[in-house]
């Protein structure tokens, strides 16, 4: 007999900064939004156990997108994209997520993400404090320099081995093998839009100096980061925390940087955690 | 660790036969063909490879011994921590150490990003055969 996830996909169309954009997700569950970004060159298979697990969607609904250019989210649709030198800034990326939550009508989602997808937490934090009712950042800092390099995509390497295994030491050697190899996989199949993704990451992507201006009492942040992560150490993601008025931070044991994707049950325990901090928080403000 | 002690105490044959036999290896290295020197501060061992085989692995050659493409370079206290069955954690691959410890990646890092499948895969064959230094 077959075995059918509950977990089902969707395309929305929605405007971005002028760009028709055709994004593909995948959701499941009912209750509060819990909107998942992926990482850099990736898709959103990254948060595959999240989505089909029933102890988290009997109470959130999970909802992770492909952002434009990556999976099954392909590039602008009114644009020659072709054309132009892919290079993710910050007010798209943030204007990207806001417009998918309005078109999906989403009422306080609480927004994650790991690596590239934690750093743009932090903006959306900053940006737009009352659309979301908390973000986890994962993976995050206010400062990632070194990785937009052109080794992604250079033309005498085999940019998906590049990609793919350039990342691979990012994960903890504890992490199960098969999960660490589909990550891999994945990233075998983003090396397009990996480095564009990483000029947000280590270039447009600077909050030294801005982090105080983040209200955390207005929107809950709950930093975390992974003691295998070498572009974002725990100390840089604790550093980032105290430095922002009412946000807290957990630090994740024997994982990495893609901790959703490479060992769901050890992230599941810390991600349990931030949303139980977010939902205290929440609930003091109601109480 | 001296030259002798290093082939004497077998390092050198486990770490071809750890490479030679290694599944990843064979499945993906066809066109796996390079020469780099793993300069461990107290030692240095100039690895050969070909169609993804060891071809030979010199122990602290001399100057003019032979070439290499790509060095990667740490002191012998950080090779110690890849050499470790779980590493500790910026020990675990050569990203990693490059980024936060005292390991370099030096010399035509084309090579090296041409073959990285495979040295990523190969590297980690030292928390199975330790590190000789």
């Amino acid at each position: 007999m077959a075995h059918f996830s509950p977990v089902t996909g969707r395309y929305v169309t929605i405007d971005v900064m002028g760009d028709e954009c055709k994004v593909f997700f995948l959701e499941n569950g009912t209750g509060q939004p819990l909107v998942c970004q992926h990482t850099a060159g990736c898709h959103n298979h990254q948060w595959r156990d999240l989505l089909e697990d029933e102890e988290i969607t009997q109470n959130y609904r999970v909802i992770a997108y492909d952002l434009v250019r990556h999976g099954k989210s392909d590039p602008p649709k009114n644009r020659e994209w072709w054309k132009e030198e892919y290079r993710l800034t910050t007010d798209y990326y943030t204007a990207f997520i806001t417009a998918f939550c309005d078109a999906l009508e989403l009422e306080d989602p609480i927004f994650t993400g790991s690596s590239f997808g934690g750093q743009v937490a932090l903006q959306l934090a900053l940006r737009h404090p009352d659309r979301f009712a908390g973000v986890i950042p994962v993976e995050a800092s206010d400062y990632s320099p070194g990785f937009f390099l052109d080794w992604w995509q250079h033309p005498h390497a085999n940019a998906a081995q590049v990609c793919a295994s350039g990342v691979w030491d990012l994960m903890a050697p504890q992490s199960p093998d098969r999960d660490r190899w589909d990550t891999w996989f994945y990233y075998t199949q983003g090396s397009e839009a990996f480095r564009g993704d990483l000029y947000f990451y280590s270039v447009d992507h600077d909050l030294r100096g801005r982090l105080g201006e983040i209200d955390a009492e207005k929107c809950p942040v709950v930093i975390m980061n992974a003691e295998y992560d070498y572009l974002t150490t725990p100390e840089e993601g604790r550093q980032t925390a105290e430095q922002i008025e009412g946000a807290e931070f957990i630090e994740m044991e024997g994982i990495g940087h893609f901790p959703m994707s490479e060992n769901y049950p050890v992230f599941k325990e810390y991600l349990q955690q931030a949303l139980q901090k977010i939902d205290s928080k929440l609930g003091a403000r109601a109480g | 660790m001296a030259v002798e002690a290093a082939v004497e105490n077998g390092w050198v044959d486990a770490f071809r036969r750890a490479s030679d036999e290694d599944a990843e290896l064979q499945a993906h290295g066809r066109y796996y063909s390079c020469a780099f020197l793993l300069d461990m501060e107290e030692h240095q061992y100039l690895v050969k490879m070909h169609a993804g085989k060891v071809e030979e692995i010199l122990v602290d050659p001399g100057p003019l011994d032979d070439r290499y493409q790509f060095i990667i370079r740490a002191s012998a206290e950080t090779w110690r921590g890849f050499g470790q069955e779980t590493p500790p954690p910026m020990h675990h691959g050569i990203f990693a150490a490059a980024f936060r410890t005292d390991l370099s990646l030096e010399g035509d890092l084309l090579v090296l990003m041409q073959n990285l499948r495979c040295v990523v895969r190969q590297i980690e064959l030292l928390r199975v055969t330790g590190v000789p230094v």
